[in-house]
């Protein structure tokens, strides 16, 4: 007899399960789209990361000491470089340290933590961040380099390197030598925002180089990468379905009447899939289970509802993407979608 | 009645998990050696209590009834074997929590002569069938520990009905079901047969799960030798928890159990197959139930296996017979690892419902991991066979916002720990729901005592008024009457006459 005996409850047996392995394999699928950006917009995007990452732990740690949290479980959760590797993938390369710094502030402190930590926001971390800057540093945040092929040849700017990278990041534009306009270029929908500002028709607009073949230089390349990121969460079974087909469909579904209506003066639907944001959002962010819908009837309900909002900003709004925006305002009604769609269990199906 | 379906159904969610079986699925059964004392629970799993009819110091027979039940629900409890009865007292019992309840304590002897045999059968009628299964203290062997015989008391007579046998033990380890059926096909068989005549049965399927190696053909050709057609072996995939009642029943008939009502709405009956082979030693042999197989099993085990055990035999001395190695032992769990209670030491006595011991060393119980708070990844929405959603459960539950938990359905859930299993926070969400169930079900029993409370105070009230009304009625009938001359005079001289016609005081009352 060995005396007491552990009376912890069932299941008595392990099933290796973790957030961590969850976190991990989230950020194993981002990685094809990661090399894609690199490989498109250069080295700058890694300084971002690597800041975004160091700020968000520095954030983490402190907010879980002045919660008087233990560190150990949360600083090792793998939650923080998720969301500041999303965060930085929507930064511009080249955009200023500070700006990611206080994206993550906005990510970390008060979208996690002020609402309670790990499992308790109501908002997406990763976009309330981004939106965050997006209002505060709109310069900055224009700062989109053009894509590898697309700077003139001749120019001996057309590799922006690490020091370069650094330099721009951590110093400033010196202007002097480099006129800002010589290394950036809009994104394909900020291009065609001002296009459509200036006049121009849609089918001209498109014409210009950013456009690629099917969205936007480089862009539609990225967007088919997360796509690959988001067929092996689903294949690893960390997201389910519902989401990514509901965004898709639906953003094809809610542009396809306005570019029917009038192609001038509206994108087509592949240019609202494969530019911008959508795809991060289809497979990364309005998957998201904490801020997101619970039951799969919600989580159409709520990754529609992103897609529509992210059309009609596109179409309407002020702001050439609008992905961060529609996410969040899909985080605001997540509750109320989920206490109107709670499935009927099994031995109550028919029954009101 | 409920019709099988041809081609089987699914369930919600599921587990796919290492099964385990191998380590005591060949072994031979042993019957285990008769231990010097045996501790009876008088209350099976969380059942009612039968009351003690021996004393401390009563020699008993063998099979000799040693308590009754005192509710409908109760079953009788026999002796294992002959001996005296040594201590009737509360001790922890083989019940989730390993609450306690009163037990008979045994001290067993050899004499084994005196036998008490149930009387034989007068005649096979449907009656005489429940009622030998009720004598023979027959209860649902599979863990819910349901009296049996009350199951069919509740049958409508003339209506056919669909007999399952659930031979689909999804928890891993667990094999006692499988080896009976692979040592005693003939018993099932017929115990098969007798209870379809018990609860009008014209078809019966025993369900078993695919991972069952030579199961299937020894009990088809069983049922050939013995010219049963009506009897059917289905296999069904092994998923987690298939052989959960309702879950069986929806793989097999793709019909769902009504929300909180039992089988039974829908015609169906199910039975564990131990129960199966109780009844029909009970009706062939006259023999009530105090023995069963239970299987020994998991780590440090040096004989892995099933035993035949007497009803009572205290833990330690089964574990003996397994050669179990305590030493590094974390965990000693009844039943499986899903939904099996851990128990706080070796000292408690096997019951009827007891189908397996399992042991685990730290390394392969559920290792300390911290828990973290819960992210809604939706991993036990997709485990969940009950189709619920575990994590606002528990969401509402943990915020103490229990009528949330109601509106969500947690009634319907059925304990099968999916979703604790799969929680990549390692939240025991279980215990959640039963806290909530047990709350909620107190919350009920509260509010409607309080009714009842009110309404009786009410009612006194009114009573009370009505008095009250009443007396006033009168008296203002008295006054009119006063009023009018030739009536008052009649009153007056009614109430002389009265006084008049007094019997005489006896000056002790007043």
């Amino acid at each position: 007899m060995t005396g007491q005996l552990n009376t912890s409850g069932s299941p008595h047996i392990p099933a290796h399960f973790s957030v961590t392995k969850v976190m991990a394999w989230v950020l194993l699928a981002l990685v094809p789209a990661l090399f894609a950006h690199l490989f498109f917009f250069g080295i700058g995007l890694l300084v971002q990361i690597i800041i975004a990452t160091t700020a968000g732990y520095l954030f983490e740690w402190w907010s879980l000491t002045w919660r008087r949290q233990p560190l150990k479980p949360f600083m090792t959760d793998l939650t923080v470089p998720v969301t500041a590797l999303l965060f930085a993938l929507c930064l511009p390369p080249i955009a200023p340290w500070y700006v990611a710094v206080v994206g993550m502030f906005f990510a970390i402190v008060v979208a996690k933590h002020l609402y309670g930590g790990l499992g308790n926001n109501i908002f997406n971390p990763a976009m309330v961040g981004f939106a965050t800057i997006l209002v505060a540093f709109p310069q900055a945040m224009s700062l989109w380099l053009p894509p590898t092929g697309l700077v003139p040849m001749g120019n001996e700017l057309q590799a922006i390197g690490w020091q370069q990278s650094l330099s721009i990041i951590f110093l400033g534009f010196p202007q002097s030598v480099l006129p800002v306009d010589a290394i950036t270029a809009a994104t394909p929908l900020t291009a065609l925002q001002t296009g459509l500002q200036q006049g121009f028709a849609q089918s001209e607009i498109v014409q210009g180089v950013v456009f690629g073949d099917f969205g936007g230089l480089g862009w539609e390349w990225i967007a088919n990468w997360i796509f690959i990121g988001g067929l092996f969460l689903l294949y690893k079974r960390i997201i389910t379905w519902h989401v990514p087909a509901a965004v898709l469909m639906t953003t094809i579904a809610a542009s396809t009447p306005f570019y029917l209506f009038n192609a001038d003066i509206y994108m087509s639907p592949q240019q609202h899939i494969f530019s911008g944001g959508i795809m991060l959002a289809a497979f990364f962010i309005a998957t998201d289970p904490t801020s997101g819908c619970s039951a799969n009837r919600g989580k159409i309900i709520f990754a529609a509802g992103v897609a529509i909002l992210t059309v009609l900003i596109r179409n309407f709004g002020a702001y050439p993407d609008g992905v961060a925006f529609a996410v969040l305002l899909m985080n605001l009604s997540a509750p109320l979608i989920d206490r109107l769609t709670v499935p009927q269990p099994y031995g109550k199906k028919g029954q009101p | 009645m409920a019709e099988l379906t041809d081609r089987l159904s699914t369930f919600h969610g599921g587990l796919v998990l290492k099964h385990h079986k191998e380590l005591s699925a060949r072994n031979k059964v042993v019957r285990v050696d008769r231990p010097q004392s045996l501790r009876i629970s008088l209350r099976v799993n969380r059942g009612h209590v039968s009351e003690p009819v021996v004393a401390v110091g009563d020699r008993v027979n063998k099979y000799q009834v040693i308590a009754q039940p005192i509710h409908p629900f109760g079953v009788v409890v026999h002796a294992p074997f002959s001996g005296v009865i040594s201590a009737i007292e509360e001790q922890p019992t083989a019940a989730p929590d390993a609450e306690s309840a009163p037990c008979i304590e045994l001290d067993t002897d050899d004499q084994d002569r005196h036998i008490d045999y149930l009387p034989p059968l007068p005649d096979n009628h449907r009656q005489t069938l429940i009622k030998r299964i009720q004598d023979a203290g027959i209860l649902g062997m599979g863990g819910a520990g349901f009296p049996t015989h009350v199951k069919y008391d509740h049958q409508i007579p003339d209506l056919d009905s669909l007999l399952i046998i659930n031979g689909a033990e999804c928890e891993p380890y667990i094999t006692c079901d499988e080896r009976l059926m692979l040592d005693e096909p003939v018993a099932l068989i017929k115990g098969t047969d007798i209870l379809m005549q018990a609860v009008n049965a014209s078809q019966a399927v025993i369900a078993i799960e695919d991972n069952l190696g030579g199961v299937k053909s020894l009990l088809d050709k069983t049922i050939q030798a013995l010219d049963l057609p009506a009897i059917r072996v289905i296999k069904v995939p092994t998923i987690y928890p298939t052989g959960g009642e309702k879950q069986l029943i929806k793989v097999l008939t793709g019909l769902e159990v009504p929300s909180g009502q039992t089988p039974l709405s829908l015609g169906i009956v199910m039975q564990n197959v131990a129960t199966t082979k109780a009844v029909y030693d009970a009706v062939e042999h006259n023999r009530p139930l105090t023995e069963r197989l239970v299987t020994v099993t998991g780590d440090n085990v040096g004989r892995p296996g099933n035993y035949l055990t007497p009803v009572g035999t205290p833990f330690y001395h089964l574990l003996a017979q397994a050669d179990c190695a305590m030493s590094d032992i974390d965990k000693l769990v009844v039943g499986g690892p899903m939904m099996g209670y851990p128990m706080p030491n070796v000292d408690i006595g096997v019951d009827k419902t007891t189908n397996c011991l399992l042991l685990l060393t730290k390394d392969s119980s559920k290792p300390d991991l911290a828990t973290l708070p819960c992210i809604r990844c939706g991993d036990c929405v997709k485990a969940c066979p009950q189709d619920l959603l575990p994590q606002q459960l528990f969401w509402y539950i943990q915020g103490d916002n229990l009528e949330k938990a109601r509106d969500h359905h947690v009634f319907d859930c059925i304990e099968c720990g999916a979703c604790s299993w799969v929680c990549p926070s390692h939240i025991d969400l279980v215990s959640y729901y039963r806290y909530a169930k047990s709350e909620l079900t107190y919350l009920d029993y509260k509010k409607a005592k309080a009714q009842l409370a009110k309404q009786r105070h009410e009612s006194r009230e009114q009573r009370l008024e009505d008095i009250k009304a009443e007396r006033q009625a009168k008296r203002r009938a008295k006054t009119e009457k006063l009023k009018n001359k030739s009536q008052a005079k009649e009153e007056i001289s009614a109430v002389l006459d009265r006084i008049k016609n007094k019997p005489k005081d006896d000056g002790k009352s007043s």
